[in-house]
């Protein structure tokens, strides 16, 4: 039996990973700390669990691994404390908006050598598997040139507020692409251009909820991505992920969450997407669980958190420069 | 009024329907390639030769029209407009912002009328995306993604894949969606540009764009002459309080021929409409001629359409962002 803890409800994915962690077999939830104890006890109660207030008493339990899914600028200390208690750590992204603070952190679970994840689920989808798959055995030859959008609701709270998120849409919703990038292609950003603006929301958002990216990869691919809070709440989903690659050989498309049926109900304010396939949370918070059990790092470990943090800081530099610049 | 049409290709071969359509006569066809010009007279009832500046001279011509490669522009509109006739020009308006200038300063001086044909401002489905998001549906508009492109046209061989005359996809083509901005969102502050314009291994070019207009909006716009077929337009319109959202492949009509080869044919989309967008600028134009109306494009119009494409093109050289 696995035994792990969840430290901070602050960002909604907890509450996924709370309910894989209950649907893996010879895994137990086996508490839950958060600095917001209205939230924690809630939780603790939704997902069958015990809550802790006190973070030295949570983290001497005997879990063996934790997930941290706090403010983005309170990963860095919530992570330290945990990797100085020994667990296993997978950490929502962006690891952390800070380029050093995520360097930081890295090196407390190198010291304390404990395995250190960043939560990029989309790895563990199945329709961006196949595309890894794909490029990678040379169907679509070389690939010059890729355009990506990571739309999404507004979140609101937190992520809207620079001082816990440390930016706003283009901090939110520029790490994954960049991870999947990275993964797909072994190679490194090294230079971005960004536009970003606070602008769909009546200014009611302190941070910026758009930003257009224009980046280059080693070997000089060309990437635009779009991280944006652009769905309205009549959406009829969250968002999407999609990429479209240019290659010498042919061009491939995905729409990563596109596994879905329409749903008209009268009973919904908005048409809706109900999902079908894989759940990608699963297969990261299962990746997770086998990297404690073979003491290894999971999957997107904290050097790629690493790497998608100075893409995010560099496109804020960019924005601020009002210029291209390297990563 | 009698047409002489220059340039008898793809373009050439729609607008000469149009001309028909619009109540002109289309007199003489032109083009160097003497077949082209012939087949299509001899549809029409025209005249077909091969050398165009020399059919500007014809007295009995009102109308020049200019379907021919992108570099032909120039030389074609100073030769009609010294000869007093009006002027209808595919876009792009001229190959650089200093030939524009060149052709404007040439249109002036004889007080001749110049139409260049930004179509999409007159496609129904621009129309309603530019309603929609003027009528305030979706509150303040702060986000535009455009997204055009498919097939590289005509082969590797046409002078489209000669970018240094078609300007590549950034300039041929994603020019309408520039303009399109321009003309429902107002003025650019500037352009960043990434373009691949590749011949080896294969030609292709793929272009993408994020444009700050000067009211604050961004906008993306993705240019494709990459696909290996097909071709494909999206937009969408993000607001304070809504989207819009536009995509041709889910266009009301699909079809597609059984074919003898092994990989199958192509889906074809279509989206019929009593009256094309090809004929709506030619009615435009000469309703202008006719009436004295101010069309939907501005010859100015066309010149900053060129400016924006021809910034974003020093972008994708420099690397960097390029101020308006
Ligand atoms: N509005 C649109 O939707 C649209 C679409 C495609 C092309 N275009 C524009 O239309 C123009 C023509 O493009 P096309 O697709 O028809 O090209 P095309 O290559 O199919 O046709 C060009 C024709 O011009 C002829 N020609 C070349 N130089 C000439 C000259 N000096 N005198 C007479 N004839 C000459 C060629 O022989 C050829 O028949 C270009 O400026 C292009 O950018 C517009």
């Amino acid at each position: 039996m696995v035994n792990i803890g969840i430290m901070s409800f602050a960002h909604m994915h907890a509450y996924s990973y709370a309910a894989c962690f209950n649907a893996l077999p010879g895994v137990k939830l086996a508490g839950i700390w958060d600095d917001d104890k209205k939230r924690g006890q809630a939780a603790a109660k939704q997902f069958n669990t015990t809550y802790t207030g006190n973070l030295t008493q949570f983290l001497s339990g005997k879990m063996e691994g934790v997930c941290i899914c706090s403010e983005n600028v309170k990963h860095r200390s919530m992570v330290e404390e945990a990797a100085a208690a020994g667990k296993w750590i997978l950490c929502e992204k962006p690891l952390s908006p800070s380029l050093e603070d995520a360097k930081a952190m890295v090196k407390a679970c190198k010291q304390a050598k404990v395995g250190l994840g960043a939560a990029f689920p989309c790895r563990f989808a199945p329709t961006l598997m196949a595309v890894r798959d794909r490029i990678r055995a040379g169907e679509f030859g070389e690939i010059y040139a890729a355009s990506c959008t990571n739309h999404g609701q507004s979140p609101g709270g937190w992520f809207a507020d620079d001082v816990l998120a440390g930016g706003g849409a283009t901090m939110d919703h520029t790490v994954h692409v960049v991870d999947l990038m990275r993964w797909i292609f072994d190679r490194e950003f090294t230079k971005v251009h960004c536009e970003s603006g606070n602008q769909l929301h009546k200014k009611t958002l302190k941070t910026d909820d758009l930003g257009s990216l224009n980046l280059e990869m080693e070997g000089g691919m060309q990437v635009s991505h779009l991280a944006s809070w652009s769905r309205p709440k009549s959406y009829p989903t969250w968002g999407d992920v999609t990429m479209e690659f240019i290659g010498s050989k042919g061009v491939l498309y995905v729409d990563a969450f596109g596994q879905k049926v329409n749903v008209y109900s009268d009973r919904a304010a908005r048409s809706e997407w109900a999902s079908y396939g894989d759940n990608p949370d699963l297969g990261l918070v299962h990746d997770f669980i086998e990297s404690i059990r073979e003491r290894r790092s999971p999957c997107a470990s904290g050097e790629d958190g690493v790497a998608a943090t100075a893409v995010t800081v560099a496109a804020y530099k960019s924005i601020k420069a009002g210029k291209a610049v390297r990563i | 009024m009698n047409v002489l049409l220059i340039g008898c290709g793809g373009m050439g071969r729609m607008h000469a329907e149009m001309i028909s359509r619009s109540g002109l006569t289309l007199a003489v066809c032109a083009d160097e390639a003497r077949p082209a010009a012939v087949a299509l007279a001899q549809k029409y009832g025209a005249k077909a030769v091969t050398d165009g500046l020399k059919a500007i001279e014809n007295k009995n011509i009102d109308i020049v029209a200019i379907a021919t490669p992108t570099p032909e522009h120039l030389p074609l509109i100073k030769a009609a407009a010294r000869a007093g006739k009006h002027i209808f020009c595919e876009k792009p308006f001229c190959r650089t912002v200093k030939e524009c200038e060149a052709a404007l300063a040439a249109v002036d001086k004889a007080g001749v009328k110049l139409f260049v044909g930004h179509v999409v401002r007159y496609f129904h489905e621009f129309e309603t995306l530019r309603e929609q998001a003027k009528s305030g549906r979706i509150g303040e508009v702060g986000f535009v993604k455009l997204y055009r492109g498919g097939l590289l046209p005509n082969g590797p061989k046409s002078w489209f894949a000669d970018y240094k005359k078609s300007g590549g996809v950034t300039m041929d083509c994603m020019i309408h969606d520039l303009d399109w901005l321009r003309y429902t969102f107002g003025e650019p502050k500037r352009i960043f540009c990434q373009a691949l314009m590749k011949s080896k291994p294969v030609f292709m070019d793929y272009s993408q764009v994020t444009m700050r207009m000067k009211n604050g909006i961004i906008a993306t716009v993705i240019g494709s002459w990459a696909h290996p077929a097909g071709f494909r337009v999206k937009a969408e319109l993000c607001g304070s309080e809504g989207l819009i959202a536009y995509d041709s492949a889910e266009a009301p009509l699909t079809s597609m021929l059984r074919s003898e080869s092994a990989t199958g044919s192509m889906i074809v989309p279509s989206s019929p409409v009593s009256e094309s967008p090809y004929l709506r600028e030619w009615l435009d134009f000469v309703q202008w001629i006719d009436t004295g109306k101010c069309p939907r494009v501005s010859p100015a119009d066309a010149l900053k359409a060129v400016a924006m494409a021809e910034a974003a093109l020093t972008s994708a050289r420099t690397g960097q962002p390029v101020a308006f």
